[in-house]
């Protein structure tokens, strides 16, 4: 019997960005960066302030020039137009203050080509989506930030984008909008979109995204689903705790085993390659009673720090 | 592809000024103001040039007298507009039925009542010459002996000081260059701070996600140069209509040519400016940068306008002519020059040229910075570092 087969990543198409390379006069932004956004998945693109993720994905979306690299879009390179139909929320929200809601969203659709009847349609059907249907007749600088942002987020969807970019969607948002946003890109990747969007919110990435990419000093220094980013670093980590011994000192003389910290009593170890977790176990119960033994499953936003080393 | 954004940019220009209050106020503040000049001036003015009569003839002797009217019709500060009728009755019968002002037939002048000085002047030094010319050939003259001896050289007439017996057209001449130079710096303006909204609410990054920098800029300048042409073109409608209904002017065909030659040269000139405050716009990030980087333009509009007086006083002087052709002050003096009368065929061509050549020059250039310069943002960039930029 055969093993059911999984809808490959390799085989839908990707918005891919090739050894990507850009300087702004000395300054280093990107330095060889590479990225895939498989059609269909939400990949968080992660990285501290200044690493390169804007500078990334203004390249994606073609308003900004690589010095090196390519983009691609199913393993061929994107075209300008074919760029200029992604979705995109820039990282500095703009829109003409003085437009009305739904007359901004229906120029937008117009501008990406799509016919009258379509526009209207779509931007009825976002306004409703986010909530703005009572606010559809006001200019946009008289609506809260909030609605703004919800303004900015369908000015990037008004015409059905395959690919969606959007540089720190969630910032400034509140709980029921960071819902509203998460819920409208799963429901985006679900229809098949490829969506990437940077973020500093690690716990909400690792909630809403199918992969991450973390990016450092212009490079990309680790990608995968969150599991694979764990299953990726150095060791296995173990948090044991032993009645009635003072931290550590039974672990440190283990070989291949390290104390990398520990909380309440208990110490994290992490052990090299090859080293059985049982041996670390008979160890501690050598030691006394063992109250706790088990693996740690570190946060996105540990593996985040350890992965930058910061 | 890029007919399209084009298209779309520019209607939303269009629909978005219109709904503003503050265009609908410059359109009324406009038209209100020269159809204030064009009343007042025949109010004040009083004498609205030459007054015009319909004139039914009948008859050789009638015909011929009216030909001779014509010829001196300017002398008596009338127009006449001769049409022949068929027999006496019928040309009495239309002057009774208010089709003509006159008729003249062989039983001599009918009129409906109080008949019009200048036009029985007219009329009778007219029969004077041609009863004279008919008694000298039957004395035995020949027809050019006895037209010798009715038409000596007439008296020379020099003028010291050229009087405004032009005074029709050198109002329109005038009222048509404050027009022009207003609606430059209201539209410049216009096209400047729009290019800044985009960059200072930072709408410009989605947009040129969605479309290139060429068609956003060039949609932008047609929308607002459409809404230009139509404020001057209701204007000018406005003030010529206004101003013959005072009898500040005659709706003739100079006039008339006069407001085209404004439209005309004013699409190209705004061309010109609209090009150089796009640069003026794109080179800043912020509406309050926007006043420094602005009024070098404006103040060469302002000296263009300036030019404008010594012009029309001296129409065949130096600094006209140059001023008629230099592309950043020919929008405003030429059309003046052409309005009171004083610009050869060969200046016009020559100015025409010079400006659409320019336009499409500065067009380009003005787009070339902008793709460069519209998604930097920060301090503002100096002029001479944007056109370095439009060299590359």
């Amino acid at each position: 019997m055969q093993p059911p087969q999984s809808p490959a990543a390799a085989e839908r198409p990707a918005l891919t960005l090739e050894r990507v390379s850009r300087r702004y006069g000395d300054t280093v932004a990107l330095d060889g960066l590479g990225l895939t956004v498989p059609a269909g998945e939400i990949v968080g693109f992660v990285g501290a302030n200044g690493a390169g993720k804007t500078t990334a994905m203004r390249i994606a979306l073609g308003i900004l020039a690589a010095d090196e690299g390519r983009v691609l879009w199913n393993g061929a390179p994107a075209s300008r137009d074919l760029q200029r139909t992604f979705g995109y929320m820039p990282e500095e929200r703009g829109l003409y203050p003085k437009m009305r809601v739904a007359d901004h969203l229906r120029y937008l659709a117009a501008l990406h080509g799509v016919d009258d009847a379509a526009a209207r349609a779509a931007t009825d059907r976002w306004i409703d989506t986010l909530g703005l249907a009572d606010r559809a007749g006001d200019s946009i600088e008289a609506l809260s930030l909030g609605n703004q942002q919800r303004v900015q987020l369908a000015a990037a969807l008004v015409h059905d984008p395959d690919v969606l970019i959007l540089d720190e969607p969630f910032s400034g948002l509140d709980p029921i909008g960071t819902d509203v946003m998460s819920a409208v890109l799963r429901e985006r990747a679900d229809a098949g979109a490829a969506v990437v969007f940077s973020s500093h919110q690690l716990d909400l990435v690792e909630r809403l995204c199918d992969r991450v990419a973390i990016v450092d000093a212009g490079r990309l220094v680790a990608a995968g689903t969150t599991e694979e980013l764990r299953a990726a670093r150095a060791g296995i980590r173990l948090r044991v705790e032993v009645d009635g011994r003072a931290p550590g000192d039974w672990a440190g003389r283990l070989p291949g085993v390290a104390v990398v910290g520990g909380d309440d009593g208990a110490v994290i170890v992490e052990l090299a390659d090859g080293v059985d977790d049982q041996a670390v176990l008979d160890a501690a119960r050598a030691a006394g009673p063992v109250r706790s033994f088990a693996p740690v499953r570190p946060s996105l936003a540990e593996l985040f720090r350890e992965v930058v080393g910061r | 592809m890029t007919r399209g954004p084009t298209r779309t940019v520019a209607r939303r220009e269009l629909a978005e000024r219109l709904r503003q209050r503050a265009f609908k106020l410059s359109t009324a503040a406009i038209v209100g103001v020269v159809a204030a000049i064009a009343i007042l001036a025949g109010v004040l003015g009083g004498d609205g040039g030459a007054q015009r009569y319909t004139l039914a003839v009948d008859g050789a002797e009638a015909t011929a007298i009216a030909a001779a009217a014509e010829r001196t019709q300017e002398a008596f500060d009338i127009e006449l507009d001769v049409s022949r009728a068929d027999g006496p009755a019928a040309a009495r019968a239309g002057v009774a039925d208010g089709d003509y002002d006159a008729a003249l037939t062989r039983t001599g002048l009918t009129v409906e009542d109080d008949p019009p000085d200048e036009l029985v002047q007219a009329l009778a030094a007219a029969t004077d010459r041609v009863r004279a010319a008919a008694a000298l050939r039957g004395a035995g003259l020949s027809a050019a002996e006895a037209r010798s001896a009715l038409d000596p050289d007439p008296l020379r007439v020099t003028t010291l000081e050229p009087g405004d017996d032009e005074g029709g057209s050198y109002g329109i001449a005038l009222v048509a260059s404050i027009l022009l130079y207003g609606q430059l710096i209201v539209v410049g303006l216009a096209v400047a701070q729009g290019v800044v909204e985009e960059k200072a609410s930072r709408v410009v990054e989605i947009l040129l996600s969605t479309i290139p920098a060429r068609p956003l800029l060039t949609g932008k300048v047609i929308g607002i140069g459409i809404l230009g042409i139509g404020q001057l073109l209701l204007a000018g409608v406005v003030g010529l209509a206004a101003g013959a209904a005072s009898g500040a002017l005659s709706l003739d065909g100079s006039a008339v040519g006069a407001l085209a030659v404004a439209l005309l040269w004013f699409t190209f000139g705004y061309g010109v400016y609209a090009s150089l405050y796009a640069i003026a716009g794109v080179v800043v990030s912020r509406q309050e940068d926007l006043s420094a980087s602005s009024t070098p333009l404006t103040l060469l509009l302002v000296a263009a306008y300036l030019v404008v007086f010594p012009a029309l006083d001296a129409p065949d002087s130096t600094l006209a002519t140059v001023a008629s052709l230099v592309p950043f002050s020919s929008p405003i003096v030429m059309p003046a020059l052409v309005a009171l009368g004083e610009a050869s065929a060969v200046e016009i061509a020559l100015s025409l040229a010079i400006l659409v050549a320019s336009t499409a020059v500065l067009l380009v250039v003005a787009g070339r910075i902008y793709e460069r310069l519209v998604l930097r943002m920060g301090s503002p960039v100096r002029f001479s570092e944007a056109f370095r930029l439009a060299r590359r």
